[in-house]
């Protein structure tokens, strides 16, 4: 197997792992193609720490004498230590964990090789497709089809094969549209709201450029989303400073005279970078020790993550209001729109819309909005917080997501079906999985490399009975209404159950939490017998 | 009545109330000499009445002949009062202005309040020194309880009774009073029954600039140690602050002359920087601009969760003396009355499983604060929205519970009361209608006669209905010393005071009444499943026919 030549020392004994609320243990530490096993061997208990290679974030290697540590950052923030006997041992456990840690081959990642004994690959890989989305959604076949347009994925590389348009719009219409969006990524139905017949769209942006091109089929096309009402939204993710600027690179915005019927709302969004430069410096102010009050509170203003919490959610605020308030259709975009777009549409989903707050509503959200429309996360969760490798195109935007969710949740307790429990899952299977969800960047990628053949779906897996009661939220209570969450800075909190997980004053509100679900499940049984 | 005359005008009609997150209600005003009163005369709608002393200040707006007052409150909460008529409006505002800031103890309601309720137990008798001191008398015969205060000639701020070292005597006691500052000579707070060692607290040592020095003292202090044992002396100010008291008379206990004591500083700020952050902090709270920025810079620059670090970070300090050292602490900053108490009676909650359930809350509250005579009536007669100069005015006892808070939020099974009740006793704390926080020592409640004027907030808290009302859901008596963490990332702002007012609680009390619905049920289930248990097993026993398989 190729991964041998990686592993100079497979296996080290009397390795003492450290790591915070758990007493140091001495053991064996095993390195294998995808994981590193840490197994206790004293008398009386049996510890074992099997962790995913690709888990690994960053290492740091200490030398003293003849023997080493090694730290080693997990991309769930999670901290553990090695003390190594043997300097050379210490070293080849270091450098094949560096290396295979960072293997850039797909094909070769965990999720292939992944073959638990529950399930089997011929179970169903994923909760739904577009077909069976569309399907089920009767009240959209007046006016809207499903196009297979993208079924070779020639049109858009980035889209699913099939996406639902407005009915009157034809093929060759898309494709003449695609090419006048950023990598295709014509403008495409997110969401439905069933009160009001009302839509949110989403693309990417239009490619105006300097000299302002204009895409008739493209103006048709919203044209023939608002029909017949008096007019529609534009939420651009950018400022629009930034949006000017575009132009100079081929992007550009709607203009007023092609789109007169449309409203541009711009709203700055971070992305990219600045969104993992600020994720850095937020791990980097909660491992602060050095007990100053003062020099927390402005390191966590400084990372600025609170913000952009802060503007997702009230962006997303934005949209639904336009749309359940004011009863227009939206159409969402930023640049690429495989980022801020899809954030705020998911978040404005679950402000208005039952079903997405329901276990199964809200993996199906995610599947639909994230993993089917292109979010790349190969791309944008191959790194965390602690890497020192140059950034790529690193960014933590569904890590962002999901703090949003956490902060709905918590001003919402009872109206979420699912519990922080999942989050956190969620934010872990992201940066590194067993299943297949989370690979690639695109559907087209997973296909190409026969994703759903080869590996398990993380959904169907949560989904199963044993693992959703403990993802499930014992309070949970269903409201017919939109839930709109407060988004004044005072409202907002640093989502500690992820960020300071790992730190000691975690384990009795987790207890607490255990305790309820205990409670519940107790419950469950008296309540049957 | 003499409040008469300090009302112009006792009722106006058509006045419009506005409460953050209640619908508005129109209807009419009346002042009383302890109230103000909105009602509507429906039924439906909920009348608003407040008391004069819980108002912190006011402010009148004019909009044409229609005046505004928006009253702010000491429990943080900001109503607004639409009145039509000039004039009646400036009536009404200079009345409430009087009538909330009148001095007289004697004049304030709860020498005019009658309970509606039935008085289970009168909360005044609840908690007497000498039935703390007879629990203590069953784990040790080293303390006594002495009357050297029992006309308050010797500590004014002391409760008649004390409990001290068995072999020191009163003539001692005496002498080393006149070398604390206040008389607050060293006087038992806390004894830990796993090991024995104790806690205690007292005024600084009046030492001043040329190293007084008072053998009774030294004697007192020292007859707490075990043999071979040394001690801790958590001085709640810094160094520097504590060699500048020398100037002033004050000053600490030197090396030299207590050579069985190991003294620490640390830093807890005192009176007027607190009621200052205190002010800072509701007014970042009440900041309705949208920046994450601004709003994290001004929590910082407010200090209050400094603050709240310090004092915790104290208290574990003392508490690990105790429990992990094995040693005897003596806690003092300056006059004893503050910081030292937020100290004693947070190490308390962290070592003593019988501080945090409602009854040995009350009792802690009552022994440190009330006895151990914190001036509550200087210390509360202003909170954070008030515009006259602050005197005497700290938060000391407001940060406190803050601290109790933290700890209950990281244990959230180890207490048997829920935060409702540092709520309650927050807002008692600066206005209420019971006697309990009147005065600012024993002396000056004795001289009241509040026992038998006034009610006892406790004989309120320590009824059934309220009991449940208080009572945490998830409380599983914990017999340990619970050790919180101090990190700064571990602390968090308290909504359920700052931000009590500015965001609806709605979904939050609907998820928590959920929780406490469920644990009720299942509590139900579960005494279900063991009687039909207990129904079988007899079943068993009488049919012998059952027991063979």
């Amino acid at each position: 197997m190729e991964f041998s030549e990686h592993i100079k020392t497979a296996n080290v004994e009397d390795v003492v792992l450290r790591q915070t609320l758990h007493p140091p243990s001495r053991g064996t530490l095993c390195v294998t193609g995808h994981h590193l096993l840490f197994s206790d061997r004293e008398e009386g208990s049996c510890r074992q720490v099997l962790l995913l290679l690709r888990n690994i974030d960053a290492i740091e290697k200490r030398i003293s004498g003849s023997s080493g540590t090694i730290s080693i950052k997990c991309k769930d923030l999670r901290v553990l230590h090695l003390d190594i006997p043997g300097m050379e041992q210490c070293l080849n456990i270091a450098r094949s964990i560096e290396t295979l840690s960072c293997l850039e081959a797909v094909s070769e990642m965990y999720p292939f090789f992944y073959r638990p004994s529950n399930a089997s690959l011929q179970d169903q890989w994923g909760l739904s497709s577009p077909e069976k989305h569309y399907s089920q959604m009767t009240e959209l076949h007046d006016r809207w089809r499903l196009s297979t347009v993208n079924r070779h994925y020639s049109v858009c590389p980035s889209y699913p094969p099939a996406v639902i348009v407005p009915k009157n719009i034809d093929d060759a219409m898309l494709e003449k549209i695609a090419k006048f969006r950023q990598r295709g990524r014509f403008p495409v139905l997110c969401y439905y709201h069933r009160k009001n017949g009302m839509v949110i769209m989403s693309s990417s942006q239009p490619l105006t450029g300097a000299n302002r091109k204009r895409c008739m089929e493209d103006e048709f096309l919203l044209q023939a989303v608002i029909d017949g009402s008096d007019k529609g939204y534009i939420i651009d993710t950018r400022s629009s400073q930034q949006a000017l600027q575009a132009r100079i690179t081929g992007g550009g915005f709607e203009s007023k005279s092609g789109y007169s019927s449309w409203k541009r709302l711009h709203r700055q969004m971070e992305r990219g970078k600045a969104l993992q430069e600020s994720l850095i410096k937020l791990v980097e102010a909660c491992g602060d020790e050095s007990h100053n009050m003062d020099r927390w509170l402005s390191k966590l203003e400084n990372s600025k993550w609170l913000s952009h919490v802060q503007t997702a959610l009230s962006t997303a605020g934005l949209l639904a209001e336009c749309v359940e308030r004011d009863g227009h259709s939206v159409l969402v975009h930023g640049s690429e729109g495989t980022d801020s777009t899809l954030l705020i549409s998911t978040l404005a989903q679950l402000i208005m819309d039952p079903c997405c707050r329901t276990l199964e509503g809200f993996l199906a959200l995610l599947e639909r909005e994230w993993v089917q429309a292109g979010h790349p996360f190969q791309q944008r969760c191959s790194h965390s917080a602690y890497s020192h490798a140059r950034l790529q195109q690193e960014s933590p935007v569904f890590l962002l997501l999901l703090d949003c969710v956490w902060q709905l949740w918590r001003q919402f307790p009872l109206a979420l079906g699912f519990s922080e429990a999942l989050l956190l899952r969620l934010a872990t299977e992201a940066y590194a999985s067993n299943y297949g969800t989370f690979l690639c960047n695109n559907q087209q990628e997973r296909c190409v490399l026969r994703v759903k053949e080869n590996t398990r779906c993380l959904f169907q897996a949560l989904l199963r009975p044993r693992e959703r009661d403990g993802y499930s939220n014992p309070l949970y209570e269903p409201t017919e209404l939109a839930i709109w969450p407060s988004v004044h800075p005072q409202s907002l909190q640093l989502w500690r159950g992820f960020f300071l997980r790992w730190t000691p004053q975690a384990r009795h509100l987790e207890e607490a939490q255990e305790e309820i679900r205990n409670m519940i499940i107790e419950w469950g049984k008296l309540a049957l017998s | 009545m003499e409040f008469a005359e300090l009302i112009k005008t006792p009722r106006v009609d058509g006045v419009v109330l506005h409460r953050p997150f209640m619908p508005t209600v129109e209807g009419t005003l009346c002042l009383t000499g302890h109230h103000l009163i909105l009602s509507s005369r429906q039924d439906n709608t909920e009348e608003l009445w407040l008391l004069h002393s819980n108002i912190d200040s006011i402010e009148k707006r004019f909009v044409g002949s229609l005046g505004s007052i928006i009253v702010k409150c000491k429990d943080l909460r900001v109503i607004q009062l639409d009145i039509p008529g000039m004039e009646e409006c400036l009536n009404i505002a200079s009345s409430i202005e009087a009538l909330s800031t009148l001095d007289l103890l004697s004049l304030m309601y709860p020498f005019f309040y009658r309970p509606m309720f039935e008085v289970i137990e009168d909360g005044w008798n609840s908690f007497l020194p000498e039935d703390a001191f007879k629990d203590l008398e069953s784990m040790t015969d080293e303390w006594r309880l002495s009357e050297v205060n029992k006309d308050f000639s010797v500590c004014p701020s002391y409760p008649p009774l004390v409990a001290v070292p068995k072999d020191v005597d009163d003539d001692t006691l005496r002498k080393v009073a006149t070398f604390r500052h206040g008389g607050r000579f060293p006087v038992l707070s806390y004894y830990h029954k796993k090991n024995g060692m104790v806690m205690m607290r007292s005024g600084q040592p009046l030492t001043g600039t040329n190293g007084r020095r008072c053998k009774e003292d030294e004697k007192l202090i020292n007859a707490t140690l075990r043999p071979g044992k040394r001690g801790y002396i958590i001085d709640t100010r810094t160094i520097n602050v504590a060699q500048q008291a020398k100037a002033r008379g004050g000053g600490f206990e030197s090396e030299a002359n207590y050579p069985q004591w190991r003294r620490i500083h640390k830093a807890i700020e005192r009176s007027n920087i607190l009621q200052e952050s205190l002010i800072k902090l509701v007014e970042a709270c009440n900041d309705q601009s949208h920046s994450m920025d601004r709003w994290l810079s001004k929590l910082e620059a407010s200090n209050w969760q400094t603050h709240v670090k310090e004092i915790l970070t104290t208290a574990c300090l003392a508490a690990q003396c105790i429990d992990r050292e094995g040693a005897s602490v003596l806690v003092h900053g300056t006059e004893g009355a503050d910081s030292t108490l937020q100290v004693t009676s947070l190490a308390q909650i962290i070592l003593d499983p019988a501080c945090r359930t409602i009854r040995g809350f009350q009792g802690l509250v009552e022994r440190e604060w009330l006895q151990a005579g914190h001036p509550f009536q200087q210390r509360c007669a202003q909170s954070a929205y008030s515009n006259s100069k602050p005197r005497q005015e700290a938060p000391s006892f407001l940060l406190f519970l803050d601290c109790v808070w933290q700890i209950l939020r990281q244990f959230p099974c180890s207490f048997e009361f829920s935060e409702s009740l540092l709520v309650l006793v927050f807002e008692h704390a600066y206005a209420s209608q019971f006697g309990t926080f009147l005065g600012n020592s024993n002396s000056e409640r004795a001289k009241l006669s509040l026992p038998e004027k006034t009610v006892s907030l406790w004989s309120w808290v320590n009824r059934p209905q309220e009991l449940e009302r208080l009572t945490n859901p998830l409380y599983e008596a914990n017999s340990l010393v619970i050790w919180p963490s101090v990190a700064p990332q571990s602390l968090l702002l308290w909504e359920g005071v700052f931000l009590r007012w500015n965001r609806s609680s709605k979904c939050l009390d609907e998820a928590y009444e959920e929780m406490v619905h469920i644990i009720e049920y299942n509590k139900e289930l579960q005494n279900k499943v063991n009687s039909l248990r207990r129904q079988l097993a007899q079943l068993e026993t009488e049919d012998p026919l059952l027991q063979t398989p």
